[in-house]
């Protein structure tokens, strides 16, 4: 692997191969100006400084004591305060009157001040790290946008959307607005997955569980939307390795990132940057068409056109799975302290329509387009990080998160 | 638009910024701040430790053993210099708790007594 200090060498190399971008095929391989300091630890390219990956470290840890100790202390303080106030934990408390009863207390805003300071802090270190070397990483990016296997499609004058522009997470530009979008994501999604899914292992099991179409079983091209760094395109195409796969976002620097770690995989997929409710790929294209939390990130209005286009580009027996948080089969929780963490993660951590596809009803979107829709789907979550008895024992106590990691909607296209 | 700015081609779009920097949930901005910085510290804590396990182990392999460092005597110079830096650590991290005050930001030269 070349490193940086070789940098200049490859990147004068990869200079003379033509820089379009559009529906390019793969050229011959070109040296990678690969940046691995600290190399790699199997599918992960390990943070390139130690006191890096050992900060990062520190905030996965204190994440996971924040989702468990504190919010359980949260947890019993806004019991409590309910239950001074004439309220049992379940009591359909309208959410005005929670958050005048649970936002002022102290107990309850260190949990969320120190989860919203351990997210913050978590996007920055990455983006001081890759903008304070943004020549390099960026030189990597134009190596790889050149290399194969795979292709890649880049559409700087496409029209983004406006829900998509959104700091979602509030990662810093959101998908959109950072040229490092997708290595922030990476690295910062590894710290949500609280150091389970290094391996790609949540996607791995999340691709081996989408059905084949189930009339033939046959499957010669897959599309994934709003695919983010294409950690799901990858596992799709490793379990369908002779099928045309294509993984499609909004985000030029997700796509970007995704063709790279692609690349640097050996894995031949294709990414393009467009959008999921207007892919342009022709009529009855695929044989499965499905994404992993796209939905709860977009509009429903969005959803409901997305659907559309699935069942579009899907020919006649082909699936739709979409993979998401609750895909119609989970109750709104009601609970006052339930209706104040979803605010919470609604209004500060800018989940901006995740209030919205809670009450979104899928199954029917799905109906009403032409799907047949299966509603106990397989599961596609084999395990949920970070999820534990304590979580079990929230849920008990009204919060609900446990459950919504349920069984999967699957739609199939008639014949 | 982005804060930063490259001559190399980035493939970024305009984006909305939140406003979740300015959020304030224990009630004063100070205490939010300080549990921040708190925060922050632990993660610079764990990084020393961490570094400090990467060293013991590559000293282990050249054969400075954990049980040499456990055993390990200070000389009479170390331990003097050792404690008089303990000492400055902890008056210049904790001396503030020391303090005593009850004036708030209103009150006039008169209240003071002086």
């Amino acid at each position: 692997m070349l490193n940086r200090r070789n940098l200049f060498a490859a990147t004068a190399a990869a200079s003379v191969v033509g820089s379009t971008m559009t529906g390019r095929t793969a050229e011959a391989r070109l040296p990678k100006n690969d940046i691995e300091p600290r190399g790699t630890n199997g599918r992960l390219e390990r943070l390139p400084r130690l006191d890096l990956e050992s900060q990062e470290d520190f905030l996965t840890g204190f994440r996971t004591f924040v989702n468990t100790d504190l919010t359980v202390a949260a947890t019993k303080r806004a019991f409590k305060i309910l239950r001074a106030n004439g309220f049992t934990p379940r009591d359909d408390v309208p959410l005005k009157q929670a958050l005048e009863l649970l936002a002022d207390d102290p107990i309850i805003g260190t949990r969320f001040r120190t989860w919203t300071s351990t997210q913050q802090m978590m996007w920055q270190n990455l983006m001081d790290e890759f903008h304070g070397n943004a020549e390099a990483y960026l030189a990597e990016m134009e190596a790889a946008d050149n290399s194969g296997p795979g292709t890649l499609e880049l559409n700087p004058d496409m029209d983004i959307p406006k829900y998509a522009k959104y700091e979602i997470h509030v990662q810093p530009g959101g998908y959109v607005g950072d040229p490092f979008a997708g290595h922030v994501y990476h690295y910062g999604t590894n710290n949500f997955y609280t150091d389970t899914n290094h391996q790609d292992e949540m996607h791995i099991s999340m691709a081996n569980a989408v059905p084949r179409p189930p009339s033939d079983g046959k499957v010669r091209r897959i599309l994934d939307l709003g695919c983010g760094v294409g950690q799901l395109t990858v596992a799709l195409k490793e379990r369908f390795p002779e099928a045309e796969v294509w993984g499609i976002d909004v985000g030029g620097p997700m796509v970007r990132f995704s063709h790279m770690r692609a690349v640097d995989l050996g894995v031949d997929v294709n990414f393009a940057q467009r959008l999921a409710e207007d892919t342009r790929f022709p009529d009855g294209h695929f044989d499965i068409v499905t994404s992993y939390i796209l939905h709860h990130e977009i509009p429903e209005e969005t959803s409901k056109q997305v659907t559309k286009e699935a069942f579009r580009v899907l020919r006649p027996g082909g699936v739709f799975y979409p993979i998401d948080f609750y895909t119609g089969l989970f109750p709104e929780d009601k609970s006052p302290w339930g209706k104040v963490r979803w605010w919470w993660t609604h209004r500060w951590n800018q989940e901006v329509w995740y209030q919205e596809y809670a009450r979104f009803d899928f199954p029917a979107a799905m109906g009403a387009v032409g799907f047949e829709v299966n509603e106990k789907g397989p599961p596609a979550w084999a395990r949920v990080s970070g999820v534990d008895d304590t979580d079990i024992k929230q849920n008990d106590m009204g919060n609900g998160s446990r459950r919504r990691y349920g069984r999967n909607l699957l739609g199939v296209k008639p014949i | 638009m982005a804060d930063h700015e490259y001559d190399r081609p980035t493939y970024t779009s305009d984006f909305i910024k939140s406003d979740t920097d300015k959020a304030v949930f224990l009630g004063n901005v100070v205490i939010d701040n300080m549990m921040t910085a708190m925060i922050a510290l632990g993660a610079e804590v764990w990084s020393n430790r961490r570094r400090m396990k990467v060293l013991e182990s590559l000293l282990e392999e050249k054969g400075v053993t954990n049980e040499m460092v456990e055993a390990y005597m200070p000389s009479e110079e170390q331990s003097a210099e050792w404690m008089a830096d303990r000492d400055a650590f902890v008056k210049r991290t904790f001396g503030v708790l020391a303090r005593e005050g009850d004036l708030k930001m209103s009150s006039d030269w008169q209240d003071s007594g002086s």
